[in-house]
């Protein structure tokens, strides 16, 4: 299952878990692999119920906001749910003063992240 | 084939002297793949052994070799009445002229010339083979002069005419290869040149386009900073003083502070995400709509049914803009942003922000402030309705718009700066010209970032409000 070079994926129920390997998500390389690893995920899935963990994640650019937002977005119109946990609070920090933490489902760890989505 | 019997047309019996196992194994292999029977000693004395054992048809041997030289073997082999008529071949680098005296001291027949090729030694060996040498090859003692020395030399005439020939011939042989390598050599040079001037004309071709892009940067650079304040901008009530320094040439801040009519002004912070060109791409395209020119395009001022300029709040630009600018259509690009209205008689800010940093207010009296209004950045989410928050200030208040570049600057552990060390920083330096604390942030961000300096564009934009009663 560990095809992807950025991210490590599961499956619980229908629920598709992603797990970023990366402690630094900086720069716009790794931004854009993500991406592309995310989209081969999802493919043509329409509304997937995905939940991210940042587990590894100590540092992240603003930038990968815009990535998140365009995912939620895409997610969303589907009627999927997209759920991320395991944020640290330097992380959390980067979410919470651009007011995303108010727009995104951020939960403490994975298994309430995954109790959430019944 | 170690059997062959000697005398055959192909295959004689030759025996080898060589101290070296690899090269001797690679002559007795050529020998024998050329249908010789060959036998190989060590050294000349073995050789001698073998060569009195059994009568070789003929010699080739080394000069270098422990316990007998070839010269001495050789003079051995010619001086041995049984052997005498023996051809020998002395392998030699002839690196000296010296050595062909040696050699025909010893009563070598013929040279060859290490690195030797194979059929120029099988060569060698049929013609001595060919033209056998007489028993009664009558000795004579000939004088030879060579670098100024005299030597005398004991040789049979046809002996010294066969080792000088097989010498010249050797050297005409050395020199055909010296003129082969020469035009390979000229060849590889013709070749070298002229890939030397293509990789000049194609470091030409890549200087060319470098400044083209160079000169391309530059050009956006300078559109981009037509978004910055105006050299001669000037508010009635109030200072201003604003840095801003793009961490690559190109950048996703800008700001900008303006009259919007007489008794307002606009000011404001844009940081969109990422930098370099794409994020400044998005900041001009926004930076359009953000003029105090009334026109179609601006969302900051029009004109009213009644011919007035008509303000928009700065809530309705906000969301303006994002209903303008959805994330999607910039490929992940969003931007924050705060916009403020100062009305200049009053004193009274209002403002909106787009996830943007929280404004500093620093009291004429009291403790610094951070301002903040709730809003996700534009792009984010479609239709929303963002906030306004108004802020009352009174004579000699200042406030700092900046973007995440001063607060989220890290320093050498990734440690931000932080809204704390901003408050001090800025209000420490209350005594200062309002210039003066602007420029003294920019340089305490600098400072923290050390030594690499900012990774993110930093924008600072400081306002002091002074109603003239």
């Amino acid at each position: 299952m560990d095809q992807f070079r950025r991210i490590q994926t599961g499956k619980t129920g229908d629920i598709h878990m992603v797990l970023f390997k990366d402690k630094k998500i900086l720069d716009d390389t790794v931004l854009d692999e993500i991406k592309q690893e995310i989209n081969t995920l999802l493919g043509k899935c329409t509304g997937p119920d995905v939940l991210l963990d940042f587990g590894n994640v100590e540092f992240m650019s603003s930038a990968m906001l815009g990535l998140l937002g365009q995912l939620h977005r895409k997610i969303v119109t589907g009627h999927g749910r997209l759920k991320m946990c395991n944020i640290r609070p330097e992380i959390f920090q980067v979410f919470k003063l651009t007011n995303l933490d108010k727009l995104f489902s951020i939960h403490k760890d994975a298994p309430t992240a995954l109790a959430t989505f019944t | 084939m170690a059997t062959e019997s000697p005398g055959t047309a192909a295959g004689v019996d030759v025996l080898v002297a060589e101290d070296s196992k690899i090269q001797a194994r690679m002559l007795v292999k050529r020998l024998t793949d050329a249908g010789h029977a060959v036998r190989w000693a060590e050294n000349g004395a073995d050789a001698l052994t073998m060569a009195r054992e059994r009568r070789p048809d003929i010699i080739i041997s080394d000069i270098e070799m422990p316990v007998m030289t070839g010269y001495e073997f050789c003079k051995a082999v010619k001086t041995d009445p049984a052997l005498r008529s023996v051809p020998l071949i002395l392998m030699s680098t002839l690196s000296d002229p010296i050595d062909i005296i040696r050699g025909l001291d010893a009563g070598a027949d013929n040279y060859v010339t290490k690195p030797y090729e194979p059929d120029y030694l099988l060569g060698r060996m049929r013609s001595l083979l060919d033209s056998p040498l007489g028993d009664a090859a009558e000795q004579a003692t000939l004088e030879v002069a060579v670098a100024g020395q005299k030597f005398n030399v004991q040789a049979g005439r046809q002996q010294v005419l066969n080792l000088l020939i097989s010498t010249f011939e050797n050297a005409v042989a050395k020199n055909q290869e010296l003129i082969a390598a020469n035009q390979e050599l000229s060849i590889a040079r013709d070749r070298l040149q002229q890939n030397n001037a293509e990789l000049t004309q194609l470091n030409d071709e890549i200087s060319r386009r470098n400044a083209q892009m160079v000169r391309d940067l530059e050009a956006a650079a300078k559109v981009q900073r037509s978004l910055l304040p105006a050299d001669d901008v000037a508010l009635a009530a109030a200072e201003i003083a604003w840095r801003y320094v793009p961490c690559q040439k190109l950048a996703g801040d800008f700001l900008n502070v303006f009259p919007l009519d007489d008794e307002h002004a606009g000011l404001f912070v844009v940081d969109v995400s990422g930098h370099g060109v794409p994020s400044s791409l998005m900041a001009v395209t926004v930076g359009r709509f953000l003029t105090p020119k009334v026109s179609d395009q601006s969302l900051l001022v029009r004109q009213g049914a009644d011919g007035r300029v008509v303000i928009a709040t700065p809530a309705e630009v906000a969301t303006q803009l994002n209903r303008l600018f959805q994330a999607d259509e910039f490929s992940g690009l969003y931007f924050t942003m705060l916009y403020g209205v100062l009305h200049l008689p009053t004193g009274r800010l209002d403002y909106a922000s787009s996830g943007h940093p929280a404004l500093l207010r620093v009291p004429a009296a009291g403790d610094v402030e951070f301002h903040g209004a709730e809003g996700f950045p534009i792009g984010f989410v479609p239709d929303v309705e963002y906030a306004q928050k108004t802020l009352q200030l009174t004579p000699g208040d200042r406030i700092y718009l900046y973007s995440d570049g001063v607060t989220e600057a890290m320093d050498k552990d990734q440690e931000p700066l932080g809204e704390q060390a901003l408050a001090e920083c800025i209000g420490g330096s209350r005594a200062r010209p309002l210039e003066a604390t602007v420029a003294g942030l920019l340089e305490t961000v600098e400072q923290w970032c050390q030594p690499a300096g900012p990774l993110d564009d930093v924008s600072i934009l400081g306002l002091e409000w002074r109603p003239s009663r």
